[in-house]
């Protein structure tokens, strides 16, 4: 009803797109055809997909494991996400989750009751910690040094490693403690603890940036740091605020990441994590020039890119080819979301249409 | 004699030019490095600076030179190049498929410094056409390269003379054997020290690249496509942004597909998982360089510095006996300082070009 009125006023003062042209240009459109496919692809060739059973009061299934695999990309994308917006990148956050991982498995394997919960709190709290600690020390380079974020957190990308190998003594640590392991492997209310904790995250990030002002004020710095610090926004507050939360949130990923396993890899846990996080950021519509950006679609972007890779192993591809289907993703939405290629078409269609009015009068 | 001194100083201030001090800033580091190793790994058979020191250095970073030198070109326009480290994986691989599947050497080559540049040229028309950002663009051909390596295979390819002894059947395997145990020997001795194929390679490519950058319209062309005006300044200067753009990137694609080249010489095989994070040693040893990531200034000689500030940073690293991730501490350190120093540079900079704008204003209105 409310939509014919609309239309039909629409049809009348030319000016306002309609409803079919709001739903192709919208910012969720690529990223969201893109996981219906995947996901109606997977249900098509293996017909169990997407069922979900109950077992012992948790819940079980292909698509509860996708949800499972696609936490850690997510904490890292929210706060790569706001970060982006912010017009920087932040580089480090794979070596930041060797380096909470690194410490909190370091001080479990050396405390009396890795056991109890408390001591289990405490390992997370100083995980959190290193990773808010890497978070401020790569906001101030930005905010107050003003270097690139690039390079100021590629830093921490290149010795991060190597401090959290420090930190284990080039071993591979591994500790049996419960408690912390559950962050990983357990259940809450059936679903796994690591979705619940990104379900958690994320309303959480939602409510803080865009029920209050900050998320406009974050656009206004990535559009024009210049302008928005002449209007009155605390520019180097906010950006230092951003890199912090992204190193916390890193810090997070890290030990959701590795507490199943309980093994300390500093070499290996997050390796080219920051990338997939990119990537999501990316998939879910929010340029990297910085600026608007779409937290919606960041958690599609988690969600496709997780699909991707189990839909991958159903489709009975070597798993190591995964990275050539992420390309493939990556290219077309990138492409179909081109503005570039937008206006180009636009032009073209503006010119036949010039060619038609022509060719009649 | 005036005029020797005058000569003298104007020679001395061309090389003390704003330009120059993040260049010399990392020549100071590699010879305080080289001081350092000197008083510390000095034995009474040798000194540590000497032949087989430079030698190995160049054997071991030939194809980060490679990687530099073509990375140089891209930040220069403000790109970046996060592609070449898979193309050095995929290509060492195709390399080492062919060769062992019978192939001669020269088409090998050929196919492999093009697959680098198709990947470059790749990156530039997403960068350039579609208007994706080079560090989106480049990562998607960066997971399109190692997806590729992983299906041209996903273990080890060793390319060594037939075990048979069936060269006839394999010409290339053995050819490219004996191209990587080629050398030429000087002195005698620990004092021992060669020449490689590699080496030469590595040298010529960035002679070759130098006399491009400083010498060519394309060179000319590829520092203000850094000035960060979208290549405005190069239009108006009759200059050609659009296809110079494309060709910065092709350039990075063919240095990395020679690097793969040279990584297949260096470990004599192939390997999906080669390269790893080598885009990220290529950029780092560029800034250390004194390139700014922001693009516009930078030097060929300048990354090839900071290609062996990051390698000596490793000898020294394993003289001192200490565990390999120190290194990479190391590195974080020193990058961390050249990008405080760069930073200082660059706020003078800018105040310079403020202080000359409003000059420019005072004396005519109408110049902006």
């Amino acid at each position: 009803m409310t939509q014919d009125v609309i239309n039909a006023v629409g049809r009348e003062t030319v000016s306002a797109p309609s409803l079919g042209t709001r739903i192709l240009t919208h910012h969720l459109l690529w990223p969201a055809v893109a996981f219906v496919v995947l996901i109606v692809a997977c249900g098509v060739f293996s017909p169990g997909f997407l069922d979900i059973t109950i077992r012992d009061g948790h819940l079980f299934g292909q698509l509860i494991d996708i949800l499972r695999a696609s936490a850690t990309p997510l904490l890292l994308a929210l706060g790569m996400c706001l970060v982006i917006a912010s017009g920087g990148i932040d580089l480090s956050v794979g070596a930041v989750m060797a380096m909470s991982l690194a410490i909190s498995l370091t001080f479990l394997k050396g405390s009396a009751s890795a056991n109890s919960v408390p001591t289990a709190l405490v390992a997370i709290g100083l995980g959190l910690l290193i990773g808010l600690a890497v978070g401020l020390f790569n906001g101030t380079m930005v905010s107050v040094l003003k270097i690139q974020p690039f390079i100021a957190t590629m830093i921490i990308m290149v010795a991060g490693r190597g401090i959290a190998m420090l930190m284990t003594k080039g071993q591979i640590t591994t500790v049996y403690a419960a408690p912390f392991k559950a962050i990983g492997s357990g259940f809450f209310l059936g679903l796994p603890i690591p979705v619940v904790i990104a379900a958690v995250v994320t309303v959480l990030v939602l409510v803080v940036v865009r029920k209050t002002a900050l998320g406009t004020l974050l656009e206004s710095i990535g559009i024009n740091r210049q302008a928005a610090h002449l209007a009155g926004v605390p520019a180097g507050a906010i950006i230092l605020l951003v890199y912090g939360l992204c190193g916390l949130l890193a810090g997070l990923a890290g030990m959701v990441y590795g507490a199943p396993t309980m093994a300390a890899d500093a070499n290996n846990i997050g390796l080219m994590k920051e990338l997939d996080a990119i990537l999501c950021v990316v998939i879910g519509g929010t340029s990297l020039a910085g600026g608007k950006f779409y937290l919606s679609g960041t958690v599609i972007g988690a969600l496709v890119l997780s699909t991707l890779e189990r839909a991958v192993i159903i489709f009975r591809f070597p798993s190591q080819t995964t990275p050539l289907f992420k390309a493939v993703v990556v290219i077309v939405i990138c492409v179909a979301q081109s503005r570039t290629l937008r206006e180009r078409i636009a032009r073209r269609s503006l010119r036949v249409q010039a060619a038609k009015g022509e060719v009649t009068r | 004699m005036r005029t020797r001194a005058a000569r003298f100083t104007r020679i001395l201030s061309r090389l003390t030019d704003r330009r120059f001090l993040p260049v010399l800033g990392t020549l100071l580091t590699l010879v305080i490095m080289l001081i350092l190793g000197q008083i510390f790994f000095s034995t009474r058979r040798g000194g540590f600076i000497s032949m087989p020191l430079f030698s190995n250095l160049l054997v071991d970073n030939s194809y980060l030179l490679l990687l530099a030198v073509g990375m140089t070109f891209v930040i220069l326009t403000g790109g970046i190049d996060l592609s070449v480290g898979a193309v050095v994986a995929l290509v060492g691989l195709v390399i080492a498929r062919l060769l062992t599947s019978g192939v001669p050497l020269i088409p090998t080559l050929i196919l492999a410094v093009l697959i680098g540049t198709s990947c470059g040229v790749l990156i530039g028309v997403m960068v350039q056409v579609f208007g994706i950002q080079p560090f989106i663009a480049s990562l998607a051909v960066m997971f399109l390269a190692r997806g590729l390596a992983n299906i041209v295979s996903v273990i080890s390819i060793g390319i060594t003379i037939p075990a048979n002894g069936r060269t006839d059947l394999y010409p290339g395997q053995a050819q490219f054997a004996a191209l990587a145990s080629w050398s030429i020997k000087f002195g005698e001795g620990r004092g021992i020290w060669r020449i490689t194929a590699p080496m030469i390679i590595a040298f010529t490519v960035i002679t070759i690249a130098f006399l491009v950058l400083h010498y060519t319209r394309f060179g000319r062309t590829v520092y203000g496509l850094g000035q960060g005006d979208g290549g405005t300044a190069v239009q108006r200067m009759g200059l050609r942004p659009d296809i110079s753009k494309i060709t910065v990137y092709a350039v990075s694609g063919t240095c990395a597909g020679i690097a793969g080249l040279l990584f297949a010489l260096y470990t004599r095989s192939g390997y999906c998982l080669s390269g790893l994070g080598m885009e990220l040693d290529a950029i780092a040893a560029v800034v250390i360089g004194g390139t700014l990531l922001a693009g516009g200034s930078g030097f060929v000689l300048g990354s090839v510095c900071g290609v062996f500030v990051y390698g000596l940073i490793q000898v020294l690293n394993a003289r001192w006996g200490l565990q390999s991730w120190w290194a990479k501490v190391f590195i974080g350190a020193v990058l961390l300082v050249f990008v405080l120093l760069q930073r200082a540079l660059t706020i003078q900079r800018t105040r310079r070009k403020q202080a000359a704008l409003v000059m420019a204003d005072a004396i005519d209105p109408e110049f902006r």
